[in-house]
């Protein structure tokens, strides 16, 4: 990525509503800011575990699973796929151990709301844990931390440490005859990491490669056994749902997409960082309004709005709605909910080469296109770049970024390779043309220009 | 076309059965499926609007597949394209070539004008993995069979992929050198010249060479063969499933251990003191030299059927009081009853494996303990004192008994909580001499007894069931006395021997000064057959011709038979004495019904080398 595309680094234990915030749709970020929120003293104060306490005394695991569903709620990891039934899906009654997965690799570009969540608010993840563990019949949860994240890592050590201590982890949470125990995995620093089955693979000693399915984690999962697999995002948002009801959860947002999510605005903004927004809230008031635009004088250009992995929008897409169907009709997907803007002086050939590059070195290999197209792809790109591209190329990108899509590799790192030359291609033709057919770039031109 | 296959039935194979190609890297039928290589994506529907995946996908009921729809035909094509994006063109020396499944189906499913533009990647080539085995990594699909054998059928994790994307390569763990007695199976397993034979590498070109389907001299299991020749010379040994015994696997020794038969010192005329002589000649001097002496006879394990039961009837006969040795066997008396066929370790939900190393001394009954473990569920047991491989499965119960006591280590199981299901299988050997082996079968057979379950005697040498069905299985050591010694195979000769003759395909150093050396003819040229170790009689093929003078076995016993008086020795051909072996010996039954010959050999197509 150029330069000024940077993911938001340094302490995210801030409060970055700004002035923004807070406001009545701020489900997880309410608390955030608050001094020692990262304890266990000050969590509880503030009403923390209380709905663990709810969760095991008051409710069936049945129940629990009926109000994540009745919420609304789906998976922040990329999917986006109904939270509850996820969870229904875990077999009841089979003996041998059922295990919860938390899926903390956050390996996206552009994303660090997980981040943002487990440095402001570890025992509110760990709350989440807890009573997705209780629901599912499950006694053991791990987190698989992103290698990199040392910051969470200690954060979460700690909160687990204090957790023990407290014997809310242990034997006898909360004085019940229901073990749990939750333990940390630290990634192994690959992308691919984050995929699912690749993380389960990972997570059981192995190389990190995706499994086919079926079988789905559900039914087999980490060691063979029935496995739910959830964002962290998305395990954050349980306590709320059980404290409050999920019909009080589906208050906001809107259609098929309920409740609040956090956004990670990076890239040429003026006030990039996290958000949490109501789902429905425009990315024109995201990006313009929440991340204040692009810098003076430049216009916004394009912007990824789920992650580098979903297709690109150019400016048009600002009216589009966070709603994760709308960002489907639109063309692209409301991923991870990492938003990458760039402004016009950026070429996108350029930045599409930047991403394929990410993309060919993060396959894993296991699958034929992605091992071979990413590369392909990324080599053509460079061709083009130096100026040596004609009609051939285009024609190029067009067959490996059919071949990437729809069901044609193992998993769907392969698909997003696919969709980053498919949706430039889509949007910014004509940039393409001039590459490959003129062996030009007016984008360069013009930045060169302005700063004559 | 239609058609009805049984639940679980993967669309690949049922494609098969309507003659239909799906064409497949990665897939492969003794393999989990992994849908890694993407190759043979269909179109089903119901359905998603996207291809899937024929070898992850089971049919079901009312299923439709569609195998030529524009998405379909591209998806494959598409992805043999990749597949050549990074592969060198050195088709012309690859071993593979002309039974290369990447030739076959770029050929049939792929573009037929290439739109490859970029220069390819390259590797450091080949790569010995073994003394026997060499990768050559630009020509690797990354099809991950190998790898995935190794971890799966083999439990051994001697083979890997490192890095990733376009840059991944197999290797071998820590750059060792491969160990395992299964390494040459992943040579079948590979779609492509990536891992080639060092034995076989650039001896010939598929297309140039006769095959025909044989059995495996080295060791009691009886795994099928195909041996290929070409210009006289046995250049290759490959697997030739058979599912009831081998599964389409063979072990390194049978894999690799031919090249004696082409060697430039094979004996093929008699000598006598040294010097050639005629037949005639030899054979007089063989039977002036035994004459009035104790006479000792060590035979090969790889004798056949046949040759025991003509050498009973001389040791019926004028060699009455001869001792008889049989290189390798185990101290296992003849099964009483009924025995456990290697098949039927498949449906076993416990497995007892006592006294005996099973990968060394009858590989490929181990990789199917071990399939019936990893794969089918069962429970292993294992009675011996030291480390086995069978330990890598992390639930195997292991009893390690000092050298000696397996006996009441196996007592001591009777009532064991992994026993309580049945089936149960119980496979034994010997110990390798540590045991008394009758208090050992006693205590294997009330094991059987109290758990209901079927026994194994794990016999070592190849045609020990048969040599014990004709009693004709003694060990070396009983030659110890004799004054005249025939030596058919590496025995050394006793002491006490004043007189030796050597019989065998090369010079040994224990057969040095011998006074007779009769040529003898290999597994790849004799006629005749085998008894494994269940019992089952199969029948050898020879590939290469006998050329005289060199003479088959069963053929020099029947002339030293009229020689000593027996005329009806006079057999007219090998199904003679086939024929008269099947009625008098039971176990010999099946001698009555030959095979019939081969057919021509059908060209091979596609797949591992396995016509
Ligand atoms: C290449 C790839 C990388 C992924 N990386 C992540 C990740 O870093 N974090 C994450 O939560 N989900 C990631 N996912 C999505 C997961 O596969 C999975 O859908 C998610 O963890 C499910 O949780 P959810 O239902 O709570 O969203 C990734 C998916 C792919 C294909
Ligand atoms: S799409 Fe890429 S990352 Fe996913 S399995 Fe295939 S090679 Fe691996
Ligand atoms: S070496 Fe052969 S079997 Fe192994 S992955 Fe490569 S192509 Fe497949
Ligand atoms: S054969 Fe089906 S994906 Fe390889």
């Amino acid at each position: 990525m150029p330069d000024n595309v940077r993911p938001q680094s340094g302490d995210s234990r801030r409060d970055l509503r700004g002035s923004y915030g807070p406001a009545r749709h701020h489900l997880l970020t309410s608390l955030f800011g608050i001094e020692g929120l990262h304890t266990l003293s000050v969590y509880r104060d503030r009403g923390g575990y209380s709905s663990l306490r709810k969760a095991m005394f008051e409710m069936a695991p049945e129940d629990i699973t009926a109000e994540v569903k009745a919420s609304g709620l789906r998976g922040r990891g990329g999917a986006g796929f109904p939270t509850g039934t996820k969870w229904g899906f875990i077999p009841k009654g089979v003996p041998g151990p059922k295990y919860v997965v938390v899926n903390g690799d956050e390996a996206e570009p552009g994303t660090t709301k997980d981040r943002y969540i487990m440095e402001n608010s570890p025992h509110m993840l760990l709350e989440g844990i807890l009573i997705a563990c209780y629901a599912i019949g499950a006694h053991q949860a791990w987190i698989y931390l992103r290698g990199e994240y040392d910051g969470p890592f200690g954060m979460l050590m700690a909160a687990i440490a204090e957790l023990r201590a407290e014997g809310i982890l242990g034997d006898r949470p909360l004085e019940r005859d229901y073990p749990l125990d939750i333990q940390i995995y630290r990634g192994h620093g690959a992308y691919i990491c984050g995929e699912e089955t690749a993380l389960l693979e990972s997570l059981e000693g192995k190389r990190a490669q995706p499994r086919a399915r079926p079988p789905f984690p559900a039914v087999k999962g980490a060691w063979g056994r029935p496995t739910l697999i959830n964002n962290v995002e998305t395990l954050s948002n349980v306590p709320w749902i059980v404290a409050h009801g999920g019909a009080e959860y589906a208050k906001f947002g809107l259609g098929t997409a309920k409740g609040t999510r956090l956004v990670s605005v990076s890239g040429n903004v003026q006030n990039p960082g996290v958000f949490e927004i109501e789902l429905g809230t425009s990315f024109r008031e995201v990006i313009m309004e929440m991340a204040g635009g692009p810098p003076p004088g430049r216009r916004m250009k394009a912007f990824w709005p789920g992650g580098c992995s979903a297709p690109v929008l150019p400016e048009w897409g600002l009216d589009v709605s966070t709603d994760l169907d709308e960002v489907a009709r639109a063309g692209s997907m409301a991923g991870s909910g990492g938003v990458i803007v760039m402004d016009d002086s950026h070429c996108m050939v350029r930045a599409a080469r930047r991403l394929l590059q990410f993309y060919a070195h993060e396959s894993c290999g296991k699958c034929t296109p992605c091992r071979v197209g990413g590369n392909w792809a990324l080599r053509t790109y460079d061709r083009v770049l130096e100026g040596q591209g004609s009609e051939v190329e285009l024609g190029t990108f067009d067959a490996i970024q059919e071949s990437l899509q729809n069901g044609r590799c193992l998993c769907a790192l392969g698909d997003s390779a696919g969709f980053v030359i498919a949706s430039t291609m889509k949007h910014f033709r004509s940039e393409y043309e001039e590459h490959c057919l003129e062996h030009r770039c007016s984008v360069e031109e013009q930045v060169v220009a302005a700063s004559a | 076309m239609s058609v009805t296959v049984p639940r679980g039935t993967l669309l690949v194979e049922a494609a098969k059965l309507v003659k239909v190609e799906v064409p497949v890297f990665c897939y492969h039928h003794k393999l989990d499926p992994v849908g890694a290589c993407r190759l043979c994506l269909v179109e089903i529907s119901p359905g998603p609007p996207k291809p899937t995946t024929a070898c992850t996908t089971p049919a079901a009921e009312g299923m439709v597949v569609k195998t030529d729809t524009p998405l379909a035909v591209g998806a494959r094509a598409d992805i043999l394209e990749y597949e050549l994006v990074n592969h060198p063109l050195d088709c012309p020396v690859c071993d593979k070539g002309g039974e290369c499944p990447l030739q076959d189906y770029t050929f049939r499913h792929g573009y037929p004008t290439s739109r490859i533009d970029a220069p390819r990647l390259h590797f450091k080539k080949p790569i010995p993995l073994s003394e026997k085995i060499a990768l050559d990594r630009e020509r690797c699909v990354l099809c991950y069979r190998c790898t995935r054998y190794y971890d799966e059928i083999t439990w051994s994790q001697e083979l890997t992929t490192d890095e990733r994307g376009v840059h991944s390569y197999i290797t071998s763990q820590f750059d060792q050198p491969l160990k395992s007695v299964f390494s040459g199976n992943i040579i079948d397993l590979c779609p492509v010249g990536a891992l080639t034979s060092r034995v076989w590498r650039f001896e010939s070109r598929p297309w140039d060479m006769d095959h025909v389907p044989s059995v495996c001299s080295r060791c009691a299991v009886g795994c099928n063969v195909t041996l290929w020749k070409r210009r006289h010379q046995l250049v290759r040994v490959t697997s030739h499933e058979n599912d009831e015994i081998d599964e389409g696997w063979i072990c390194d020794r049978g894999r690799f251990e031919y090249t004696h038969v082409n060697s430039p010192d094979r004996l093929k005329v008699p000598l006598v003191a040294g010097a050639e002589a005629t037949w005639e000649a030899a054979l007089t001097a063989l039977l002036e030299g035994v004459q009035g002496r104790k006479l000792g006879i060590f035979l090969p394990q790889d004798i056949t059927n046949e040759e025991l039961f003509l050498l009973r009837r001389l040791v019926d006969g004028p060699w009455q009081d001869a001792r008889v040795a049989l290189e390798r066997r185990t101290l296992l008396a003849p099964p009483q009853g009924e025995t456990l066929p290697i098949k039927d370790l498949d449906g076993c939900k416990a497995i007892v494996v006592i006294a005996c190393d099973t990968a060394d001394d009858v590989p490929i009954v181990n990789l199917r303990v071990k399939k019936a473990v990893s794969k089918l569920g069962a429970k292993l047991l294992v009675v011996h004192p030291g480390h086995l491989d069978l330990d890598r499965w992390p639930d195997t119960f292991h009893v390690r008994p000092n050298p000696g006591e397996t006996a009441e280590a196996v007592r001591r199981l009777i009532g064991h909580e992994l026993l309580q299901e049945g089936p149960v299988g119980i496979l034994y050997g010997d110990g390798h001499g540590a045991e008394d082996v009758d208090a050992l079968t006693q205590a294997v057979v009330d094991l059987a007894e109290a758990v209901g379950g079927r026994v194994m005697p794990l016999y070592r040498a190849t045609n020990e069931r048969g040599a014990l069905g004709v009693r004709l299985a003694g060990r070396q050591e009983d030659l110890e006395g004799c004054d005249a010694v025939i030596l058919w195979g590496p025995g050394r000769p006793p002491a006490s021997a004043r007189f030796v003759a050597a019989w065998d395909s090369v010079p040994r150093p224990e057969h040095e000064g011998a006074d007779v050396v009769l040529p003898s003819a290999t597994f790849a040229e004799t006629q005749g057959s085998y008894t494994n170790l269940e019992g089952r009689v199969q029948f050898l093929r020879p590939v290469l011709p006998v050329t005289p003078p060199l003479r088959e076995g069963w053929d020099v016993l029947c002339e030293l038979g009229q020689r000593l008086g027996m005329p009806d020795m006079d057999y007219l051909g090998i199904f003679h004495v086939q024929r008269q072996a099947s009625r008098a010996v039971e176990l010999f039954a099946p001698l009555a019904d030959p095979p019939a010959p081969v057919p021509n050999p059908t060209p091979v197509l596609y797949g591992p080398a396995r016509p």
